[in-house]
């Protein structure tokens, strides 16, 4: 299989994401497999000292494009970019990490090209000389092998940590190529007014050590103190997965995963919390996972040490019980 | 301000799921089905949105017969009428094919805003309602948290949700598709009197023929995705289950916790719990 992966790789306040690495790391591993070449493709207003850094730190041909109308985000400078970067390279495989970023320009794009786009893989094979992914569906319970359809390019986006086994190797080719885009203002729908930051909560679930963490589970706001007060006894901090924070239960700064806060605790109880994979990205390096849930399908099960498949209210009212007696 | 608001129908989230002999799709029996979560809150804004500038709402869904009943709570929440894309050939349609039939289906209804769930909870692609757009020329904006549509009808101004807790506000023109995030407002309950209003409200169907829509263009055909199995995950980490009763499983849970030092700091971690306990009692 001749040809090229293009990874294109992320950037926020001159460093690039750490998903980004992830997908050069992959990239590298599935450019050997399939000897191909591989670029590494940067979008951007005065990135050339990021271009720079990426390239001698993975050894890679970046391809940096470099406009002042990139200065923030729009899916149609994205687009417009990359449908011409498409044209001029000739890619089989367009990779990008699983981002905010990419579910809002990688269809668009997919599209404008007649082209599929699969997105959130968690794994990878080749079977048979074909490359095909693997991504979870419904909720984390099923897999489902994806082949790629119809002629190159293709795109594919990471879930973040999946492929973080596959560390950036340090190749022999550093090189910064740019290229020019002509980006017509008018071409650019979406204005970008500001970026703010979600103000800061008073919590801070990063330094604690045992965290209680109830999801959807836990069915209202006045069943989840049972949650509370078992943080209490453990003298825990009180975590939670977003549908608890969307309905109101509790601050949004009590939540975890891709939309909240990342945590690695010594020990993390999770309560009524199915293990979506939005959620496990944020505790999963936690060293002691204990989960507690009626389902024992449930995905997360997969991430846990230590498992009681049963109903939150049978079982964590003992345990407040067993914390007290054990506390005095 | 002539509104849509699309809505999938997927399987309660506590279901124990069979995959079917083609190993493509899952038994559907012994399934209850439920509107898509973020799909409620997309719809919730669609409603809102007319409250504010007047206009209609219609909800749209594609899927067999059993999509009715979210049809129907579309309608008792309070949209003005439905649309019902039905075919036996949409089976096993990807995003994109989906997407094509709905910009068939409502090209000629000038629609000044689309509003779409961020993503379904069983295939989880994310990307019906930026299809959609790119295919109708619109705008979008995904992951929604926010919307304020400028009195004359011309633009949005909507916020994003971003990674680490950072959001962006972008304005674009309308039309345009909105996909909209679970948390960005309360959904309403259906009343008894929307339920009962809803009986007489509008529902059209439409097929794939009346959609001028070949058997080649839909289901995994026209996919531009080639779905090709679906298998169980493999566990990544030995779990020791706990077994017994609630009591027997907790005390074994405490006694393996408290042997592997798990509470060794007890005492320092308190204010972790004094912090929490100012927020709430
Ligand atoms: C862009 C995006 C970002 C997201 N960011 C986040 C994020 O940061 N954090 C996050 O958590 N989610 C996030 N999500 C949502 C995520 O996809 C899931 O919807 C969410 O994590 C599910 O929360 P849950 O496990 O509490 O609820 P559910 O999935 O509904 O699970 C509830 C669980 O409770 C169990 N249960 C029910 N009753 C009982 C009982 N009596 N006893 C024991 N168990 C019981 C059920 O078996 C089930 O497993 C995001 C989604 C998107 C699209």
């Amino acid at each position: 299989m001749p040809g090229k992966i293009l990874v294109l790789a992320e950037h926020r306040a001159g460093k690039l994401k750490s998903i980004s690495w992830e997908v050069i790391g992959f990239g590298q591993k599935l450019a050997e497999q399939l000897q191909q070449e591989l670029k590494v493709v940067l979008i951007g207003k005065a990135i050339e000292c990021l271009a720079d850094e990426v390239s001698r730190k993975c050894g890679q041909k970046v391809l940096t494009i470099i406009s002042d109308r990139c200065e923030a985000y729009t899916p149609e400078a994205h687009c417009q970019i990359l449908s011409q970067v498409a044209q001029q390279e000739s890619p089989f495989l367009f990779l990008m990490g699983h981002t905010y970023q990419a579910v809002d320009f990688a269809p668009k794009l997919a599209t404008m090209l007649g082209r599929g786009f699969i997105p959130n893989c968690v794994d990878y094979q080749i079977e048979a000389g074909r490359l095909q992914f693997v991504r979870q569906v419904f909720n984390g319970k099923i897999n489902l092998q994806v082949g790629l359809k119809g002629e190159p390019p293709y795109f594919v986006s990471l879930q973040q940590g999946a492929f973080n086994a596959y560390e950036v190797q340090s190749r022999q080719s550093p090189r910064v190529v740019n290229l020019t885009v002509p980006l017509p203002e008018e071409m650019l729908k979406r204005k970008v007014l500001e970026i703010v930051q979600a103000a800061q909560g008073k919590v801070d679930l990063s330094q604690a050590e045992i965290i209680v963490a109830g999801g959807r589970g836990l069915a209202s706001k006045e069943k989840f103190q049972i949650i509370l007060d078992l943080a209490h006894t453990l003298g825990a901090a009180v975590g939670a997965s977003r549908p608890v924070t969307d309905g109101g239960w509790l601050p949004k700064e009590h939540q975890i995963g891709s939309s909240g806060q990342t945590v690695t605790p010594k020990l993390y109880i999770a309560c009524g919390i199915s293990g979506a994979i939005q959620h496990l990205v944020g505790m999963m390096n936690s060293s002691c996972i204990v989960a507690i849930n009626k389902d024992p399908n449930a995905p997360i099960f997969s991430v846990a040490d230590y498992g009681i498949v049963g109903d939150v209210f049978k079982v964590v009212p003992v345990l407040i019980e067993l914390a007290k007696e054990i506390r005095k | 301000m002539r509104i849509l608001a699309c809505l999938k129908q997927v399987p309660e989230k506590d279901s124990r799921y069979k995959i079917d002999d083609t190993a493509t799709g899952i038994r559907e029996e012994d399934l209850v089905f439920e509107t898509n979560e973020s799909d409620v809150y997309a719809l919730e804004e669609a409603l809102r949105l007319k409250e504010k500038l007047g206009g209609e709402v219609v909800v749209l869904s594609l899927g067999e017969e059993r999509v009715l009943k979210t049809i129907k709570s579309g309608l008792a929440m309070g949209a003005d009428s439905a649309l019902h894309l039905t075919d036996p050939a949409f089976r096993g349609s990807d995003a994109f094919v989906i997407a094509t039939s709905i910009a068939r289906a409502i090209s000629d209804q000038n629609f000044d805003v689309i509003f779409t769930g961020v993503q379904s909870e069983d295939m989880a692609f994310a990307q019906t309602g930026t299809i959609l757009a790119q295919l109708l020329g619109w705008s979008h904006a995904t992951i929604v948290m926010e919307v304020n549509v400028s009195e004359d009808g011309k633009n949005a101004r909507v916020k994003r949700e971003l990674e680490s807790n950072l959001f962006e506000v972008v304005e674009i023109p309308l039309p345009a598709v909105l996909t909209i995030q679970s948390g960005i407002n309360q959904p309403r309950y259906a009343t008894l009197k929307g339920i009962m209003q809803a009986k007489k409200k509008g529902i059209r169907t439409l097929s794939a023929q009346d959609l001028g829509l070949k058997n080649s263009q839909l289901g995994s055909m026209g996919s531009v995705v080639d779905h090709q199995k679906m298998f169980f995950p493999e566990k990544k980490k030995k779990t020791v289950i706990l077994e017994g009763t609630p009591e027997e499983a907790a005390r074994t849970l405490m006694e393996r916790l408290h042997k592997e030092r798990c509470f060794s700091r007890w005492p320092s971690a308190e204010r972790n719990s004094l912090c929490l306990a100012r927020f709430w009692f």
